[in-house]
């Protein structure tokens, strides 16, 4: 099956601005992400990162282009996509269980196999013992991890991560990374990660793609060829640093472009 | 030195060998020390209030002693007349309420909804409740007659208001990503309200039921004084020109009573739907 995974077909995303312009988020994106396979998206802040993701997610309409995952069109949100935010999306006035399972209550799968899905997508992202407590009693890194567990129940063939540790410290940034590996060689989702952190995107990804400050097109690809089974010792070799020159070498002039136009040097 | 090791004696701090928590759901919290402590105070403002009468601190026709007018509340509970007003007023004050914030809440959606009708009709609201709207029952009166409904109708636009804004305010300030979560793994339009925003907004929605519950209880009472032929409110103000103060301060004990119950309930409502909140 030759046609699963991501496809997407020349995608462009426009906004109207305040000014009556046309800002172009997303431009001209013909990228494919192969079944299982893991590419990362590294950018300037405000390139049209989010944007492309909630292009693949469903949740916002290309202008023209379009998606393909597992071989259908994407026309709205679907549960095979499954999606974490850079932001806390636990519902705080449900536990652990509760938040992991309301996705699947949508989804209508029946009480005992919600039960079930739950305790594995719990034991998953290492929150066994957790299952009653409220979000307000978790530490950042765990609400996302709850935030994960409840994409994962729902066992979605494709997973979007759009900065989900932006909000963390580094070493919860770290081990978290290590997790997202160790659950992605178990459950073999297609996953686009989206991230700031050069090293976080090399660290994990099998392939990054550098985008351009508006508009955002994909400048780089560059594939990472580290060690499979790598974990987060693999940041001190030598290959790593290469990794990471070469991206940051793509990502410096855009980096620098955004932020004279954020600032207004530009102007 | 001494900080070096406690930072390493100490798991707790450390998330990851945090111990699983007791799931807190302590609806009552504190109840029994708190109530004790109600208790408390009451017998002292009775004590005080019987030994002031007794010394003759003020006079018993302004306001008798608790030992006079216990037996009067004791008596109307064999009377008739004042089970036909307390009906009354009951009737007022739950139709009130629940019409009330009824609108309230399905106005509040609908500000939300088309935030240009919100923008257009907020400054109304929010200086309608500053109008004393009692002001508008001689209107209702010619409306529709002296019975209930004229004070049902009043009430419930006083009770409606703050719970159409508080509404509103807490489903504007339900956090975007709830809602992109929602739509993300396939929420229909009334899920997205009835599963997300309304219980994200939930404890502004009951800070609304709240000012609700008050604004109806106030609103029927105080219309029952000016005009109606029955009621609590009424009785107490006929009470009043009677000249019998004890039984008139008997019907002000219900009203209080009535209105304390209404608060208590409301604070267990607001606990078991906080249960897990982070509350500071």
């Amino acid at each position: 099956m030759t046609d699963r995974g991501i496809q997407l077909d020349d995608v462009t995303v426009r906004f109207p601005t305040s000014g009556g312009e046309q800002m172009t988020a997303v431009d001209q994106v013909t990228q494919r992400i192969p079944e299982r396979g893991f590419v990362s998206v590294v950018g300037p802040s405000g390139c049209g990162k989010s944007t492309l993701l909630g292009v693949i997610a469903g949740l916002q309409s290309a202008t023209s282009g379009r998606v393909v995952v597992d071989g259908r069109v994407v026309t709205g949100p679907d549960r095979r996509v499954g999606l974490v935010f850079q932001e806390d999306s636990t519902l705080p006035w449900k536990t652990v269980t509760d938040n992991v399972r309301f996705a699947m209550q949508i989804a209508g799968i029946d009480r005992a196999e919600q039960r079930r899905r739950a305790r594995e997508a719990i034991e998953l992202v290492g929150l066994t013992g957790f299952e009653s407590a409220y979000p307000s009693m978790l530490s950042g890194g765990m609400r996302q991890r709850v935030a994960l567990a409840r994409s994962l129940a729902l066992s979605p063939s494709v997973l979007l991560m759009d900065e989900p540790f932006a909000a963390l410290d580094q070493q919860t940034r770290l081990l978290l990374g290590a997790e997202i590996l160790r659950i992605w060689r178990q459950t073999h989702q297609t996953v686009l990660f989206v991230t700031h952190d050069l090293s976080e995107a090399i660290l994990l990804s099998q392939q990054v793609w550098v985008m351009s400050y508006r508009p955002g097109r994909i400048i780089d690809v560059i594939d990472v060829d580290l060690p499979a089974d790598r974990d987060a010792s693999v940041v001190s070799t030598r290959e790593f640093n290469q990794l990471q020159n070469r991206v940051w070498e793509s990502l410096r002039a855009e980096s620098l472009r955004g932020f004279r136009q954020e600032s207004g040097v530009g102007a | 030195m001494t900080v070096g090791h406690r930072a390493e004696a100490d798991p707790v701090t450390h998330p990851a060998a945090a111990p699983p928590p007791v799931p807190r759901r302590r609806v009552w919290g504190d109840g029994p020390r708190s109530a004790l402590a109600t208790a408390a105070l009451l017998v002292a403002l009775g004590v005080i209030w019987e030994v002031g009468s007794a010394g003759r601190l003020w006079s018993p026709e302004v306001l008798p002693a608790p030992s006079t007018v216990f037996p009067a509340l004791r008596a109307l509970a064999g009377d008739a007349q004042f089970w036909a007003d307390a009906g009354r007023t009951g009737t007022e004050v739950l139709g009130s309420i629940v019409c009330g914030s009824g609108i309230g809440l399905v106005v509040g959606v609908a500000f939300w909804k088309a935030p240009l009708a919100g923008r257009v009709f907020e400054p109304y609201l929010v200086s309608f409740y500053a109008v004393p709207l009692v002001l508008f029952y001689p209107v209702m009166i010619v409306l529709v007659g002296l019975g209930t409904p004229s004070v049902v109708i009043l009430a419930s636009v006083m009770a409606a208001i703050p719970m159409a804004l508080n509404t509103w305010v807490g489903l504007a300030a339900v956090p975007p990503v709830y809602l992109r979560l929602a739509r993300s793994i396939g929420c229909t339009r009334r899920q997205q309200l009835l599963r997300v925003a309304l219980p994200s907004a939930a404890p502004y929605v009951l800070a609304g039921l709240r000012l609700a519950v008050v604004y109806a209880l106030i609103g029927c009472i105080a219309m029952e004084f000016t005009t109606a032929q029955a009621g609590l409110g009424y009785r107490i103000r006929y009470l009043y020109d009677a000249f019998e103060t004890t039984p008139m301060y008997a019907y002000i004990l219900v009203v209080l009573v009535v209105s304390i119950t209404l608060t208590v309930l409301l604070a267990v409502l607001e606990r078991v739907v906080m249960a897990g909140r982070s509350q500071s």
